[in-house]
């Protein structure tokens, strides 16, 4: 009898198929993602909307990154950690499946998640106060919205691998949380923190991808002063950055905790 | 295949490297094996037994592929654990047991069906194999309740069941017993011997003694990271000197006393522990000729002495194998 081969293609949408089942079984997680989030939109909402309407489409805009982020960026490497916790990531390598599989499935997942959540965000927003979020151009902006999530999902993949690689990994994202949100801009424009943080700004690829938003939502937006093409430039080369780093770390990610020999430690 | 072992190490090694302290700045240096040599031959069930902390889930990771040894060549079915990995695990199977390595929100049947999908059971057969496995463990009543509900046997059950699915050639088996009750312990070693009339080989570790004497043809006994024995249980028995084991009790013996026992024809080793009040002997013994009587008017001094003569069980061998290595 031959062995059993597995699939890339079964093998994603089998933890697609996971991942939705696991968020059925206990929904409620989302709404710690959702609330801040709706919290930060209205009140930007209340205290800009004398500021005219697009100030307040920057802020809202905001709010909803920050609810992408959550889902899209921690989603994938939070779901390694949770392998982890439970002993599921021994079972889950024994498997002839590549464990890079399994987080793709996962980042798909996510950034559908993460999509989902920004858009109740815009929808609450736009809801309670009765009036749709100015938009120029709806397609276009859609279109760069996912573009923005993908960018998110970069990240995320780099996250993925550093749970994967090491179990020290909550710890470094719990730090870094807040940076990303003041960093990549989806609080506040970037242009208004001091100037030695703009490189960390500029190495995140949502920072590029979200300035690229505002421009295409934003009349007479200015964030950086190099304009929407450079910011699509930089926002495609630092996701290729960080897809290139990801896959470099999965190649040698598995061998490493074969190595160590901690993957059942929490 | 049955010429070459399907699990074939030499001078296995391992060592664990932590960091301790506030800083990570204390180095932990764990040696968990320190040089195995095993061979598993084609259809057999292979026990390997060992106090706490001997190395015995250490051993089972790296032939399962789920831990790379330091040094040492670790074959499994003809392919390199450490190189070939990927071609090897299709093949074979992990039960690592425990309360933990499962999906708790979801049902047993999700978990299954989960790794049947990562496992690349053919999807034509997968529920139908799904089905069977729950029905093998019996677990098809429990079948669609979530797994957080499980008690602590019904998730070991469930364990096995995941590692049989993709019906792999070798079977790891790390405690697969542990939490179970009896009934169920017993229901879980049928099905192990039930494997094995399929053709599956199959590796084990356990601490009961009695599991590994029915199940096993061949058994290994690691301390401290060595291989201290490797045999069949007869075999073991001739190496710690005897079939017979002979149990003498009273209120003390002198030092002439278990000497001249000693000095017995067959007896190989002698023992005295405390017991209560009372000093109790085991003897091993090799031959038929020594008979209790001769025992009993040696020692006719001894007002309420007691003898009792046993088969020397596995676990006889196994404390004098562990004894012996500790001392
Ligand atoms: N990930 C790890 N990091 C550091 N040390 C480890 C690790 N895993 C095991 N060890 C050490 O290696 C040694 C062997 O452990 P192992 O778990 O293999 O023993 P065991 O024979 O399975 O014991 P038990 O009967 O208790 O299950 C122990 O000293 C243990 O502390
Ligand atoms: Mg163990």
């Amino acid at each position: 009898m031959a062995p059993n081969a597995y699939s890339r293609g079964r093998s994603l949408v089998a933890v697609l198929r996971l991942s939705v089942l696991t968020f059925l079984a206990d929904p409620q997680w989302l709404i710690p993602s959702l609330i801040a989030p709706v919290v930060f939109g209205l009140v930007a909402y209340e205290l800009f909307s004398g500021a005219g309407p697009f100030f307040v489409l920057y802020a809202i805009l905001g709010a909803g990154m920050m609810s992408m982020w959550g889902q899209t960026l921690y989603g994938s490497g939070w779901a390694t950690g949770a392998d982890r916790h439970l002993g599921t990531l021994e079972p889950t390598l024994s498997s002839p499946t590549p464990y890079l599989y399994v987080v793709g499935g996962r980042v798909i997942w996510n950034t559908v998640a993460g999509l989902f959540g920004g858009a109740i965000v815009f929808a609450v927003v736009a809801v309670t106060y009765g009036r749709p979020i100015p938009l120029s151009d709806p397609l276009d902006f859609v279109l760069m919205f996912l573009f923005v999530i993908v960018t998110l999902a970069s990240v995320g993949v780099v996250f993925a691998a550093a749970y994967v690689y090491t179990r020290y990994a909550g710890f470094i994202q719990n730090v870094g949380e807040f940076a990303f949100y003041v960093g990549t801009g989806c609080m506040f424009p970037v242009v208004l923190l001091p100037f030695w943080t703009n490189p960390i700004s500029l190495v995140l690829p949502p920072t590029w991808a979200l300035d690229a938003l505002r421009y295409l939502a934003i009349p007479g937006y200015q964030g950086f002063s190099w304009g929407f093409w450079w910011d699509i430039i930089g926002a495609v080369g630092t996701t290729l950055v960080y897809l290139v780093i990801a896959g470099t770390v999965f190649k040698s990610v598995e061998r490493h905790v074969l190595e160590v020999g901690d993957l059942n430690d929490w | 295949m049955s010429a070459h072992p399907v699990i074939h190490t030499r001078d296995v090694r391992r060592v664990f490297e932590s960091r301790k302290g506030f800083f990570f700045n204390e180095l932990v240096r764990t040696e968990a094996l320190k040089g195995v040599d095993l061979d598993v031959d084609a259809g057999e069930i292979f026990g390997l037994l060992g106090p706490n902390g001997a190395g015995k889930t250490t051993f089972t990771k790296i032939v399962s592929t789920l831990l790379l040894p330091t040094s040492g060549t670790v074959e499994v079915l003809g392919f390199d654990v450490t190189k070939e990995a990927h071609k090897l695990r299709p093949r074979i199977g992990l039960v690592l047991g425990g309360e933990r390595g499962l999906y708790n929100r979801i049902s047993a049947r999700e978990n299954l069906r989960y790794f049947a999908d990562l496992f690349g059971v053919p999807m034509e057969r997968r529920d139908k194999r799904i089905e069977e496995v729950l029905e093998r463990v019996d677990l098809v009543e429990a079948a669609d309740r979530r797994v957080e509900e499980f008690s602590r046997g019904m998730k070991q059950k469930l364990h096995l069941a995941r590692g049989i699915l993709h019906g792999p050639e070798v079977l790891f088996l790390d405690e697969p017993t542990i939490g179970l009750d009896p009934k169920s312990a017993r229901e879980t070693r049928k099905l192990i011997r039930s494997l094995v009339a399929d053709g599956v080989t199959i590796f084990l570790t356990t601490h009961y003694m009695f599991e590994a004497e029915e199940l096993c043809q061949r058994i290994a006994v690691l301390s401290r990271g060595r291989v201290v024995a490797q045999d069949s249980v007869a075999g073991l028995r001739k190496l710690v000197g005897g079939d017979r084991t002979i149990e003498v009790e009273a209120y003390g013996f002198d030092d002439g006393e278990i000497q001249r026992l000693r000095a017995l024809p067959g007896v190989s080793r002698v023992v005295s522990e405390e017991y209560g009040p009372r000093l109790r002997l085991t003897m091993r013994v090799r031959t038929n000729e020594l008979e209790l009587a001769t025992i009993r008017t040696m020692l006719a001094n001894h007002p309420e002495l007691a003898l009792r003569e046993r088969r020397t069980s596995l676990e006889d061998i196994y404390l004098d194998l562990v004894e012996e290595e500790a001392s």
